[in-house]
């Protein structure tokens, strides 16, 4: 299929997606993780099931963003939509689909009282993501991730 | 989405859980392990949800772009009989599913899997609840002499066996049947309420949101321990086979497809604004959703098996077992999952009594039919009254004593005859006379499932 007639459609993540979201996460970190993905699909199925979004071209799953709006994190009492996780299949990279995918993202969070969406993003090893995100208007904010050695 | 909480009128919510102490009396360990299963969620509450803000004017059918019924006394006698039926169907298949749920709960092999089912079963209850909310705030009394009070009894009485759909009266024989009907029978709830989110009556569509958010927990109770056991078995475990995990696809695939209703059935839901799919179409992509469970339980097995084969591997591979029969690093098509023939084991239906096998085989005679439907399925159901009672329509069919279509009407289903028997307060049953037409239709008409 064409890229100018395939169609792209971006939508709540279902329990059959997991095997999909398993394949993309491999192209990009190239890790096989289907245990982890299992526990990550079922956490937000049972609290949210509307926040996961997948993009698909033409049924095949291509892209997903993983988030939630929750209260009360690190001192933070108003609802917040957190975005954890986000990915888009290598091949299909350049079609703005990660910019769809946040942006579903962001209307569920608007829809479930969060004035405000927040991720955490590492600039030194994922520069393209810092980016990415830059790009659909997140800024810098004075909550600062710290780390300690152990 | 805005929702709006009620509680029924202190009588109905007291049967409610009453009816819970009896057929879910597990709910208090759920209550009590809540925050070890689902830590920082809402705790179950038993209540009816109702979605507020959603579209107001009917969105299919001849009244399309019409106002939404509010009350079932805007609508023609036709349409609100045919709704009423609907609603009753669907309470009646929340409840079953509680009861056959339980027979088998104790027998999980892991405690997670268990408090997984048992938050399912607390929800399918909420949605029983919320079907008696749309009963009980309507006046039905157009099209029904029955009163709310009795609706909601008859309901409450019914038991495995009295069900309105014939996948709610197939006992559970062992755990893997817990799991493998959330997959797929849930999953016929799945469409059914997404249909009904569409419903020309306003308080069916508004009800199917929060049913429908539950439902998506259900249907992964269903196929994350699936992927978990098809590991398990690539590893080589001994408890839950590939071969079982078959033979229980087996016995609820076929009650699957027919709780769509017949395939050639549905269009006058449609054209009544009740639902935007007819039956075959709603069927035809439900077998394609669960042929997609099937290769990526596949794909599991496969690559726990083969560590070294990659996806795209693994989807070669698959093929070339399934479809041309290939032994590849060991693996043959008995040790892989696939789906049975959609004319296989069928009671309703366009295929209905046909004697056509998992694999599409024909069969002349009706003992090796019903020989193979035994070996295909799980040993337990050889001995239970739903097979019994299959195979001895299967035989009145192959005699010629009964048509196919007569058999399905005669199918394991009960009919309430009578009102509430006095001496037992309970309602009466008896098999449907399959020569009077006296079924609720749903051989021909349109299917309705658990949610």
């Amino acid at each position: 299929m064409s890229e100018a007639t395939a169609e792209l459609k971006v939508r709540p993540m279902d329990e059959i997606d997991i095997g999909a979201i398993t394949r993309i996460d491999e192209k990009v970190t190239g890790r096989y993780r289907p245990d982890e993905w299992e526990q990550r699909a079922i956490y937000y199925l049972r609290r949210d099931p509307e926040a996961p979004q997948v993009a698909e071209i033409d049924g095949q799953v291509v892209g997903f963003a993983l988030g939630e709006v929750r209260s009360g994190e690190f001192g933070l009492e108003e609802p917040t939509g957190w975005v954890e996780v986000m990915a888009v299949d290598p091949d299909v990279r350049g079609r703005s689909i990660g910019k769809m995918l946040a942006e579903a993202l962001f209307a569920h969070f608007r829809e479930r009282g969060a004035k405000r969406a927040r991720t955490l993003v590492d600039t030194e090893t994922m520069g393209d993501l810092a980016a990415f995100f830059e790009s659909v208007g997140f800024e810098a904010a004075s909550l600062r991730p710290l780390v300690k050695n152990l | 989405m805005e929702m709006e909480i009620t509680t029924l009128p202190k009588k109905y919510h007291s049967a409610v859980e009453r009816w819970r102490d009896l057929y879910l009396p597990d709910y208090h360990l759920l209550v009590e392990n809540w925050e070890k299963y689902f830590p920082k969620e809402p705790e179950f509450k038993l209540c009816a949800f109702r979605a507020l803000g959603m579209c107001s004017s009917i969105e299919c059918g001849d009244d399309e772009g019409k106002p939404k019924y509010q009350r079932a006394c805007e609508m023609d006698e036709n349409k609100a009989h045919r709704l009423l039926g609907a609603v009753r169907a669907q309470a009646s298949t929340e409840f079953g599913s509680i009861q056959q749920h339980q027979l088998t709960l104790s027998r999980a092999q892991s405690e997670e899997d268990q408090f997984w089912i048992l938050r399912m079963m607390a929800e399918e209850l909420r949605h029983g609840y919320q079907m008696f909310h749309v009963l009980l705030t309507d006046d039905w009394t157009s099209v029904s002499d029955t009163s709310g009070e009795q609706m909601v009894e008859e309901i409450l009485e019914m038991r495995t066996g009295s069900h309105v759909l014939g996948a709610f009266n197939v006992d559970f024989d062992s755990f893997v049947d817990n799991i493998v009907f959330c997959c797929l029978i849930d999953r016929v709830g799945k469409y059914q309420l997404s249909m009904q989110k569409v419903s020309a009556y306003a308080p069916m569509a508004e009800s199917m949101p929060r049913m429908l958010q539950e439902e998506a927990f259900h249907l992964a109770t269903g196929v994350v321990p699936l992927r978990r056991w098809v590991t398990e078995a690539a590893r080589g475990s001994r408890y839950t086979p590939m071969s079982l995990i078959q033979k229980t696809i087996n016995k609820w695939f076929p009650r699957g497809l027919e709780m769509f209703g017949d395939e050639r059935g549905g269009g006058a839901n449609v054209r009544l604004g009740f639902k935007p799919m007819k039956n075959g179409e709603a069927q035809e992509q439900y077998h394609a959703e669960v042929s997609r469970v099937v290769r990526d339980l596949n794909e599991r097995f496969l690559r726990e098996r083969v560590p070294e084969m990659t996806a795209t591997q693994a989807e070669r591979a698959q093929r070339e077992i399934i479809e041309d029969g290939s032994t590849l690093h060991g693996i043959t098509r008995d040790d892989l999952l696939k789906l049975p023939d959609r004319r296989f084991y069928r009671r309703r239906g366009v295929s209905a009594f046909g004697m056509v096998g998992v694999d599409g085989q024909t069969f002349d005679s009706v003992d090796d039919y019903l020989d193979h439907i035994l070996d295909s399925m799980p040993e337990t159901s050889r001995a239970g009254r739903d097979f019994k009672r299959h195979a001895e329509l299967q035989r009145q069919v192959a005699s010629g004593e009964l048509t196919a279509e007569d058999a399905s009407r005669a199918a394991p289903q009960l009919q309430r005859v009578g009102g509430v028997c006095p001496c037992s307060k309970s309602v009466r049953w008896v098999l449907d006379d399959a020569k009077s037409g006296s079924g609720n239709g749903n051989g021909n008409g349109s299917g309705h499932a658990n949610g």
